[in-house]
């Protein structure tokens, strides 16, 4: 290198203008005085390049890939970089030589040429590298969308108090086992539990504990039923489902398992809790059956369980459920049936033991079902009762009654009185005397004519205003006997506040005056009754009264009246009437 | 079926992210054409936009700087966005290679690149989380394994606080983090400013944003200032970042073209 006589070369000045020049163009993580530090080392590898013979490129393209190694990577940068060496290095540094200008050509070429291929080469790497994140960031979202989607599957179908399969995944897995092709000829089996009384828990210990212990069976429950799927339906009802059975005999195993695993005490929060489940029990061929029908049944089949009393399980049984299906669809038919008129009157004598006068009839409803024929009551009071159709039904019996019990008078003799049941239900409704009294008004039939039966369970109830409506009737002049005396609670106490005229006593006491010897005992329970009766003013009818034996010894006991076959079979009213006239 | 709350995002790279617009201003090729479509609009808009990153960037650098001169060595920095040139770990482990930094974006894509830039780095560590979400950053596992709070911390929340809105409460996620922090920790602080922009060129800025996941919130220098409630401001307090403790003072002239506005708070002992 030779210096330039003329001009002072000042290396400092030509880096300090190179670094304003390029300043603010990009980023340059770095003070000015790095900058310039840095600048100054390349000012001295571009001066070291002009003068070096043979003119080597490299060292252009060097300086030019270390502007771009140090962020210094714009085309601005490149711009003014070029500028000012073209401008400016020759005359800061003092440089002299032979074919200076065309020197510089090729070196702001090559040092061009290196920012270029180095920026690219940049370029290119940092666009891989981002690609690279954004496809990792997308792949790690789409495992944790996976893995959230799994835990979504899993919440959806899990019950979150006891972590057990519910009623969703039961479902699935149901349909699954029925439907898996070529299992036609193979066994599946259910079974239906539910705890005995487990409100009594929630109620008096607080849901809290509930919950305790509902999470305490169904643990009990899975560990007990091994590879059996235990679900929970929801509240206390757990379902579990065997996919393969060779017949009811392994079901019966895995209810009387089950069973053993919730009676076993259970301590809840410091309270030892015992208690017991009912299971129904559906085991049926795969061919033929679906899941809807299968848990329907399974679970008429947990009723019958808990009406037996619970703590047991029991068996499906198709006739029984074919029964119980029957009863219904009688029950529902029951409006139709009024409305066509299908429902009729018979009415069995009350008789009185001192002359054998016909004093009463009871009314009891017949139904002529066009398919099933005549119909007693048994056969459908029982579900008009739950259903609450009896309300209707006996409105109906009760008009139909006064309106028939009217016309006997007719023939001048004096007429029985009409003696008809009363449900629970319509005692307890309000507006009872209301009806009452319009129907003897719109028939004329006297009160004294009309006695409602009622059963000892209707006064069971503490509501007083059924006692002050058979008041009001009493007044009216209504007779009011008690029905079935003597099996239910035969509590004396309400025979002091009723306005009761009548007692009739089950049949159940009178059978046993049949024989002389077994009959003892309730003939003294009878002769009591009578004489409790007789004591309260209360007269007694005995029901159930077939043989002339049985006749014989109730009058002489006292008994006011009977009634039965030894007196007459319930009948249509004229052959009844036929009778007396 | 609607989404639960804790299914994840997805990776949408045809929506502009502000972590790679960022890097485009800074000159980096970390981004992707809708990031570049997005970043040129703002330059359309604000044309500034480039040097505002750059001042910003250098604001963060010097700040380092100072702390890790004042001898702090644990730094947590929330919206680190793309971390390529000049991030605060290549700055803090240079002067002391047992500085341990633990980075925050909200960006998966950011926090992927960052995971592989740091990858085999003992002492620094990325963690995906929302500054709307003080707890769990706090609470993360990474940032209790890299960062004692017993001991000074320095709490980086440069140039992402314009897009936490006030409905956020910037206020009171900035006091969240303040009390967890030990006596003797700083809050460097920064974020586009509206002191002295026209209306017009308001509206335009948060127009682009709007295309963005994030919208714009700018505030005044009072209310930067209030963000900075429990902590000593350090001089020159909250400036044009240009103006906060420059290299040179020719590098401070025209600052309020930069648009951010910044300062470093110290919690008294």
């Amino acid at each position: 290198m030779t210096e330039s006589p003329g001009a002072t070369p000042c290396p400092g000045a030509f880096a300090r203008a190179w670094a304003k020049a390029v300043s603010g163009t990009s980023y340059l993580p770095m003070t000015q005085a790095q900058l310039e530090a840095l600048l100054d080392r390349l000012t001295g590898q571009l001066a070291g390049a002009l003068l070096t013979e043979p003119f080597d490129l490299r060292a252009g393209h060097r300086v030019g890939a270390e502007l771009v190694a140090a962020h210094i990577a714009s085309a601005e940068g490149l711009g003014r970089t070029v500028e000012v060496i073209q401008l400016r290095l020759v005359r800061d540094l003092g440089l002299v030589a032979e074919d200076v200008e065309d020197r510089m050509a090729r070196l702001l070429a090559a040092v061009a040429t290196g920012y270029a291929r180095a920026l690219r080469d940049r370029t290119l790497d940092e666009q891989e590298s981002i690609r690279r994140a954004a496809m990792r960031a997308r792949t790690q979202a789409e495992r944790a969308l996976r893995a959230s989607e799994a835990r979504f599957r899993h919440q959806a179908t899990h019950d979150p108090l006891t972590g057990l399969p519910n009623r969703t995944l039961f479902t699935e897995r149901l349909a699954a086992a029925l439907n898996e092709p070529g299992r036609g000829a193979q066994r599946v089996g259910v079974c239906f539990l539910d705890l005995d009384r487990f409100k009594v828990v929630n109620d008096t210990l607080g849901h809290q504990i509930g919950d305790l212990l509902l999470a305490t069976v169904a643990e009990r429950l899975r560990k007990a039923m091994g590879e059996h799927l235990v679900a929970r339906l929801g509240g206390d009802e757990f379902v579990i489902l065997v996919e393969h059975t060779a017949g009811t005999d392994d079901m019966v195993a895995v209810a009387e398992t089950a069973l053993a695993a919730v009676r076993t005490p259970a301590l809840v929060d410091g309270h030892e809790l015992q208690i017991s489940a009912s299971i129904g029990i559906v085991e049926r061929q795969v061919a033929g059956a679906n899941p809807t029908d299968l848990m329907r049944a399974a679970d008429s089949t947990l009723h019958w369980a808990k009406s037996a009393g619970g703590a047991r399980w029991s068996l499906y049984d198709a006739e029984r459920n074919q029964r119980e299906l029957a009863r219904y669809a009688l029950s529902a038919a029951i409006p139709a049936a009024l409305e066509r008129g299908e429902f009729y009157l018979d009415y069995q004598p009350l008789t009185s033991l001192r002359d054998g006068s016909l004093v009463g009839v009871e009314a009891l409803v017949r139904w002529r079902h066009p398919e099933l024929g005549v119909l007693r009551p048994d056969s459908f009071i029982g579900l008009a009762e739950e259903t609450g159709l009896i309300v209707q039904l006996g409105g109906w019996v009760l008009a139909e009654a006064c309106r028939e019990a009217e016309a006997w008078s007719a023939g001048g003799v004096a007429a029985p009185f009409v003696s008809v049941n009363l449900a629970v239900r319509q005692v307890h409704r309000p507006g009872l005397v209301q009806e009452v009294r319009a129907l003897l008004r719109q028939t004329g039939l006297p009160p004294e004519r009309l006695q409602l039966e009622i059963t000892e369970s209707t006064m069971m109830s503490t509501a007083e205003e059924p006692v002050r409506a058979l008041r009001v009737l009493a007044d009216l002049g209504v007779r009011i006997a008690i029905d079935d005396f003597g099996t239910g609670y035969s509590n004396l106490a309400y025979l002091r506040d009723l306005p009761v005229t009548e007692l009739k006593v089950a049949g159940e006491f009178v059978a046993g005056l049949r024989s002389p010897s077994v009959g003892r005992t309730d003939e003294r329970i009878l002769a009591s009754l009578v004489s409790l009766a007789h004591a309260l003013d209360l007269t007694v009818t005995a029901e159930g009264v077939e043989t002339a034996g049985q006749a014989e010894r109730l009058r002489a006991i006292g008994c006011d009246a009977a009634q039965g076959w030894h007196f007459g079979r319930p009948a249509p009213a004229d052959r009844i009437l036929a009778r007396i006239r | 079926m609607q989404r639960p709350d804790w299914a994840p995002d997805t990776i949408d790279i045809e929506r502009p992210s502000v972590a790679r617009m960022y890097d485009y201003y800074l000159g980096g090729s970390h981004n992707f054409a809708a990031d570049r479509a997005a970043a040129q609009a703002m330059v359309a808009a604000v044309p500034e936009a480039p040097l505002m990153a750059q001042a910003n960037r250098a604001f963060l650098r010097r700040a380092v700087h100072h702390l890790a001169d004042a001898g702090i060595r644990q730094f947590l920095d929330i919206g680190s966005g793309i971390p390529t040139v000049g991030n605060v770990h290549e700055i803090a482990q240079q002067l002391d290679p047992q500085s341990r930094v633990v980075y925050v974006d909200v960006d998966p894509v950011a926090v992927a690149h960052s995971r592989e830039i740091l990858a085999g780095n003992e002492q620094a560590a990325v963690v995906q989380e929302d500054l709307r979400n003080p707890e769990a950053i706090l609470a993360h596992p990474d940032v209790r394994k890299l960062l004692d709070l017993s001991q000074p911390v320095a709490v980086m929340v440069v140039a992402v606080l314009h897009f936490v809105s006030d409905d956020d409460r910037p206020a009171e996620l900035l006091r969240t983090l303040r009390d967890a922090l030990a006596p003797g920790s700083y809050l460097v602080l920064s974020q586009a400013s509206d002191d002295g922009r026209s209306e017009d060129e308001r509206a335009e800025a948060e127009r682009v944003y709007r295309r963005t996941d994030n919208p714009l919130w700018v505030r005044s220098r009072a209310e930067l200032t209030a963000l900075f409630d429990g902590f000593e401001l350090l001089d020159p307090g909250v400036v044009w970042v240009p103006e906060w403790r420059p290299d040179t003072p020719e590098s401070a002239e025209d600052a309020e073209r930069a648009v951010f506005m910044g300062g470093v708070g110290r919690l008294g002992d």
